[in-house]
């Protein structure tokens, strides 16, 4: 493995106010480069690890490093760092903000307080839009956009970072299937070209980027395999937990 | 038409731009947090905070100005602290502050001191000098410095506050003050539209460049200038009418929306 760039020791996360942790036990290593697919039914914790290697949420057992450096200790220098792609959410068709703003507003955190953004930032949110396919989207108002344009314009935000680690929680969510290889091809070349380490969510078995090398399942907020790509997708238990996941 | 010396137009012409000003500017805020429940929430920590004063026997738009400043300091750390939405935490405090505001009534003694208090959520412009102007004046200046300096990162957490947070802001700060400042907006501007009526000049002016842009920008910029509008063409309608300067501020305020939702491009149908 290249040089570990997460390493995740025996982390529990409790949401506050409960007493069972979402995530128990997690020991999770990865090293710079890797492309590791997360997948696991509804509710068994995949967002709730990413959000805890973002600081988003605070872990309340284990160690846990990004960088090197602690995670409770050091938030808001891994997020600078990192691109967060977070689930798809609703967004209020009146909502006053243009796509190529929010796009720009990825760079916000990295460019820090007392700065305005200059023609490079620009520069960079027309790239941005660019690689995925919504340069003629830049002034139309969010609202008014589809739920896949939507999330593209949300990968646009979070690809602007230049980050070292991605961390993608369901990024093919509300994509039809050419939107779907659009991304898909992009986060391929992402990975090749820049080295980039990926971490994505997924419950579908059918979407692995090709560059994956790695995959992880969760269930019950325990990690119960992880292994190369061919031999977890070939594990008859790993396709019992998602077919339970499925009933439900 | 109402005679008044030039010297008292002036103050209170200057009371009623910078009163709009300041609240339409947080009124894009507030519109966009959904927190429109801040105006009532405010102006009765006013007047429970004017009754205290009236109890004490200090002047009661001291105790007015110090209930409200402390509510609009506890507003966001409360919310944050009970995880619960900050509209929530506004019916509570709107709920203790009346609460209050009776016991304090109680033991001030005769009814025109009540009567007094009670003048807090009305307001009247007349009675505007030149330390409430003074002092409108500085928290206009420290607005736009707030606003021009800090705008992408409020714009960020306007937009998605959690996806901010994520992209290395620390919301927190902005949020509550964003709070703070509206709460400081409020307790400003009370003496001249009165507490009941501010929260008119909070909402109405957003409400109505929210009908005409979609970019963020646009509706920070535009606010505050619908705002001021409507409070000058107020005041005129009030001197030449003789209604209450809170009253025709927010009638016309309400106008000017009312005609902005019937000529919003936003609804017209490209052909």
């Amino acid at each position: 493995m290249n040089k570990k760039i997460i390493e995740l020791k025996n982390i529990n996360t409790i949401y506050e106010g409960e007493k069972i942790p979402v995530i128990k036990n997690i020991d999770l290593s990865v090293g710079s480069g890797e492309f590791i697919c997360i997948i696991g039914p509804n509710g068994a914790g995949k967002t709730t690890l990413l959000e805890t290697i973002n600081g988003l949420l605070s872990y309340t057992g284990g160690k846990g490093y990004v960088f090197g450096k602690e995670i409770s200790k050091n938030k808001t220098f891994i997020r600078k760092k990192t691109g967060f792609l977070i689930q798809n959410f609703e967004i209020d068709p009146l909502a006053p903000f243009l796509c190529r703003d929010v796009v720009m507003m990825g760079l916000t955190g990295k460019t820090g307080l007392f700065r305005f953004h200059t023609k490079k930032d620009w520069e960079k949110v027309w790239y941005s839009m660019g690689l995925v396919g919504m340069i003629d989207f830049a002034n139309r108002p969010v609202g008014k956009l589809s739920g896949g344009e939507f999330q593209k314009i949300l990968m646009a935000r979070v690809l602007i970072q230049q980050p070292k680690i991605l961390l993608l929680d369901e990024p093919f969510s509300n994509l039809d299937y050419s939107s779907r290889h659009q991304i898909e091809t992009l986060l391929n070349r992402l990975h090749e070209k820049y080295n980039l380490t990926i971490l994505m969510v997924s419950h579908d078995l059918s979407f692995i980027p090709e560059r994956c090398n790695r995959i992880v399942v969760i269930d019950k907020g325990r990690i119960i395999m992880d292994g190369e790509k061919q031999h977890v997708l070939e594990s008859e238990e790993v396709k019992n937990i998602l077919k339970k996941g499925d009933k439900k | 038409m109402i005679e008044l010396p030039l010297g008292l137009i002036i103050t209170s012409v200057l009371g009623a731009i910078l009163a709009g000003f300041v609240c339409s500017t947080m009124g894009t805020f507030v519109v966009r947090m959904d927190l429109s429940g801040i105006g009532y929430c405010m102006s009765h920590a006013a007047f429970a905070g004017a009754a205290f004063g009236l109890m004490i026997s200090i002047d009661p738009m001291l105790g007015a100005l110090l209930f409200s400043f402390i509510t609009a300091f506890a507003l966001g750390p409360i919310a944050e602290k009970a995880k619960l939405e900050s509209n929530i935490v506004i019916g509570f405090l709107f709920s203790l502050m009346i609460a209050l505001a009776f016991i304090f009534l109680n033991y001030v003694p005769g009814q025109s001191a009540s009567a007094k208090a009670l003048r807090i959520l009305w307001g009247s412009i007349l009675s505007v000098n030149a330390s409430d102007v003074l002092l409108l004046a500085l928290l206009s200046f420290v607005l736009v410095l707030f606003v021009v300096v800090f705008y992408k990162e409020l714009s960020s957490v306007m937009f998605h506050r959690k996806m901010a947070e994520a992209s290395g802001i620390n919301t927190k700060i902005f949020y509550f003050a964003v709070l703070f400042f509206t709460g400081l907006a409020v307790s400003l501007s009370l003496r001249i539209v009165g507490g009941l009526l501010v929260f008119a000049l909070i909402i109405n002016p957003t409400s109505t460049a929210y009908q005409f842009f979609f970019d963020f920008k646009k509706i920070i910029i535009f606010s505050p200038v619908i705002g001021v509008v409507s409070c000058l063409v107020g005041y005129y309608l009030s001197l030449i009418s003789d209604f209450p300067i809170g009253a025709s501020i927010v009638i016309v305020s309400a106008l000017v929306f009312a005609v902005a939702i019937i000529v919003s491009p936003k609804r017209k149908k490209v052909k």
